[in-house]
């Protein structure tokens, strides 16, 4: 890993779900942990996120989810990244995530799942090692 | 009595330094880990004053002398009788899927011998003011409530209530918030589609949408067009619906969003506040509306003797401001009601080894029960950070663990079992104080308002909440289970959990399909001049801020409008709120 520029993570809260305890402290956390976070609030449907993520030049994407709308929602974002040519682009999901979801979601293409009880420490760590700063 | 306070702060000076002080230097800790209290704990301590007789201003011990269920309470264990627990005449709260599956859910529950109204979970997509068939409905359709496209989805949720359940035998709860004029227009529309006096109907809306911009997030207009169509609610429910509730204000979703306790009673009692201000900026008397005003559980952490001073101080500081400030004259004004009190809140369960969420749900029930009044309610079932949806084993355990606290360990046998406690009594002034300040803060922001507008309550609100991560993770705060006792010699324990068949993941798949379908049908068979007048005279009555939405909402319910296009005439007219950034 580079030490040139800081690592640049887009936190997200897709779709319609307001809980955003757990997307604001892990922007703080990451941010504390040296990281350059964007949070993009409450509401953003996939095609902002993918717009968002290319156009900051960001080398992942946390996407925080509580509603159980997790399949349909990371799906469309990781399709959106694919299509513009951003697929190296790790995607991490955090949230209220069943088991059984969390392996789909990883054959789907997501990078990490972490759910409730996850220190900052191990996100920032787990982010770090997937990303590659040219 | 001076002289004893001086006795007692000599003695104890010196048992500090002849009995704690050895004791700290024996163990080579930095001070002593207990706290004891003494009467010189307090200051001025006027036990009339603070504190009182349950049933009494300012309510410090409770809002009855006993509550309704407690009266009843050996009665009903003689019976048999299973409660609707935690939620008064309404049933418990839920819904999913379509407006049939949530029927067929509700007779269901009636089976199993369920007498109360219907207490709706609605889907983020109702809740946030799109149909099933918007782009931002995508994944969100029918999942963590049911799905009201238009008037013809409400009325087959209420095929479960007639006869002896009719809508005016029976309490409606809604939990929606920005389109809660929408929904309470629907409801007026349903009773007198059966005939029904809308002045019969009873129920509680939670209409609380100043804390959507603290926690939860489900709003859709900016706070001050919000608080229009909370005027134009709260007076068409005391004109034409004079039993309903008029909201239920939110301490507990502030706190599961990370406040303090004492952001979450100051920023309740400040929305609190701007609530009471319109109904008198409306012209109404303050004892007739503020009766109406309910709020949702204040709770929301594992520290017993701070939930409980908590729930007192709350109702005290209430009391006061209804009393002092806004100028009631009836006790019924005055009291926070509430359908539980204290518990741990949803955000102290653990994912890690759950079954661990009994014990702190019990501990929440005491806290609960010991707090002035309230049922000893074990609240949350313990399986509630597994994913949407209890199962049936969770809810039993929840209801016999209330039970045991009630009838074998008689915690509700005394009112307010703390009043007059140096200890509690102290804790009590401190947390009411720093609430206190915390509201003459918001305050000079000018009120609730002005304190979303300029960002500082949702920030406040996230702050503390990285706060107490921090604690975590630095294992100042210990969480048994996930920071703490990990090692592998630990057990995990699990046990069968049989979660309800309409929560089955195929069925919830099946639910947008179902509902899409439904909706183009809607479209299909109303007549679209009869909805286009409709919305355009809401929009005429949107835009004359004298006027109320009430009766063209009515109009355009009828009208089989969706619910999304009276939300966009709105949103044409009163814009839409920008979402916090960090």
């Amino acid at each position: 890993m580079s030490t040139d520029r800081k690592i640049r993570v887009l936190v997200a809260k897709p779709g319609l779900d307001g809980h955003d305890r757990g997307a604001r402290v892990i922007a703080y956390g990451l941010r504390d942990a040296g990281f350059e976070v964007i949070y993009t609030g409450l509401r953003q449907s996939p095609e902002q996120i993918a717009r968002e993520a290319i156009q900051e030049d960001v080398d992942a994407v946390g996407l925080s989810i509580l509603s159980g709308a997790h399949m349909a929602l990371t799906g469309r974002v990781l399709e959106l990244l694919r299509e513009q040519g951003a697929e190296d682009i790790p995607v991490l999901v955090g949230g209220l995530i069943p088991e059984e979801d969390q392996q789909a979601l990883r054959k789907m293409g997501v990078a990490g799942v972490f759910t409730a009880g996850t220190p900052i420490g191990e996100v920032a760590e787990f982010i770090a090692s997937h990303v590659v700063v040219a | 009595m001076e002289r004893t306070r001086k006795e007692i702060e000599r003695a104890e000076a010196s048992w500090k330094e002849e009995v704690v002080e050895p004791r700290v230097a024996r163990f080579k800790i930095p001070a002593s880990p207990t706290r004891f209290y003494t009467p010189a704990s307090q200051r001025d301590f006027d036990f009339l004053e603070k504190v009182g007789f349950p049933g009494q201003y300012p309510f410090t011990a409770g809002n009855h002398a006993f509550e309704a269920w407690r009266a009843y309470a050996e009665a009903g264990a003689r019976l048999g009788v299973r409660p609707d627990y935690g939620a008064s005449s309404a049933g418990r709260y839920g819904g999913y899927g379509t407006a049939e599956d949530y029927r067929d859910y509700l007779r269901a529950m009636q089976q199993r011998g369920s007498r109360g109204g219907p207490n709706v979970a609605f889907d983020l997509v109702t809740q946030c003011g799109f149909d099933s068939d918007s782009p931002n409905a995508l994944g969100e359709v029918g999942r963590v409530g049911v799905a009201i496209d238009t008037y013809r989805d409400f009325r087959v949720i209420y095929e479960a209530f007639t006869g002896e359940r009719d809508i005016d035998q029976v309490a409606s709860n809604f939990t929606i918030n920005a389109p809660c004029a929408i929904i309470l227009a629907m409801l007026a529309a349903l009773a007198e589609e059966r005939g029904i006096p809308l002045a019969k109907l009873r129920g509680t809306p939670q209409n609380d949408i100043l804390k959507e911009f603290i926690a939860r997030g489900t709003y859709i207009y900016p706070p001050r067009e919000s608080m229009r169509l909370f005027r134009d609610t709260l007076v068409f429910c005391r004109r034409h619906m004079p039993r309903m509730n008029v909201n239920s204000i939110g301490g507990y979703h502030i706190r599961e969003a990370g406040a303090t306790r004492e952001q979450d009673l100051a920023f309740s009692l400040a929305n609190g506040i701007a609530y009471l201000k319109e109904g008198v900026e409306a012209g109404l008397e303050i004892d007739d509306f503020a009766s109406k005003f309910t709020f949702n559980a204040f709770g929301g952490s594992m520290q017993v003797y701070h939930e409980i001073a908590f729930q007192r101080a709350a109702r005290r500081m209430w009391a006061r401001i209804v009393k002092e400030r806004f100028g009631a004259t009836d006790p019924h004004a005055m009291m926070v009601r509430q359908p539980i009190g204290a518990h741990v809140g949803c955000t102290s369960t653990t994912l890690q080894r759950p079954l661990n969420n009994i014990a702190r749900s019990v501990i929440g029930g005491m806290a609960c029960g010991m707090s002035g009044g309230s049922m000893p309610a074990a609240y949350p079932p313990y399986d509630e950070p597994l994913g949407l949806g209890h199962s049936q084993e969770s809810i039993q355990l929840q209801l016999d663990a209330t039970r045991i606290m009630i009838y074998e360990a008689g915690i509700s046998d005394v009112a307010d079992p703390w009043a007059g406690s140096y200890f509690m009594e102290s804790l009590t002034d401190e947390i009411e104080s720093a609430a206190a300040e915390e509201v003459d803060r918001i305050e000079s922001m000018g009120g609730a308002v002005g304190a979303i507008e300029n960002g500082y309550m949702p920030r406040a609100v996230a702050q503390s909440a990285y706060e107490r991560q921090k604690r975590v993770e630095q294992m100042e705060d210990f969480v048994v289970g996930v920071n703490c006792f990990t090692g592998e010699n630990e057990l995990d324990l699990s046990l069968n959990r049989g979660v309800e068949k309409l929560y089955d993941p195929e069925h919830l798949r099946s639910a947008e399909e179902r509902q899409l379908a439904k909706l183009a049908a809607v479209k299909r068979e109303r007549s679209q001049g009869d909805v286009s007048r409709s919305l355009r005279a809401l929009e005429q009555s949107a835009k004359d801020p004298e006027a109320s939405v009430m009766p063209a909402l009515i109009d355009c319910v009828k009208s089989e409008a969706t619910l999304q296009e009276m939300c966009d005439v709105m949103r044409g007219v009163f814009g839409e709120a920008e979402p916090t950034k960090l």
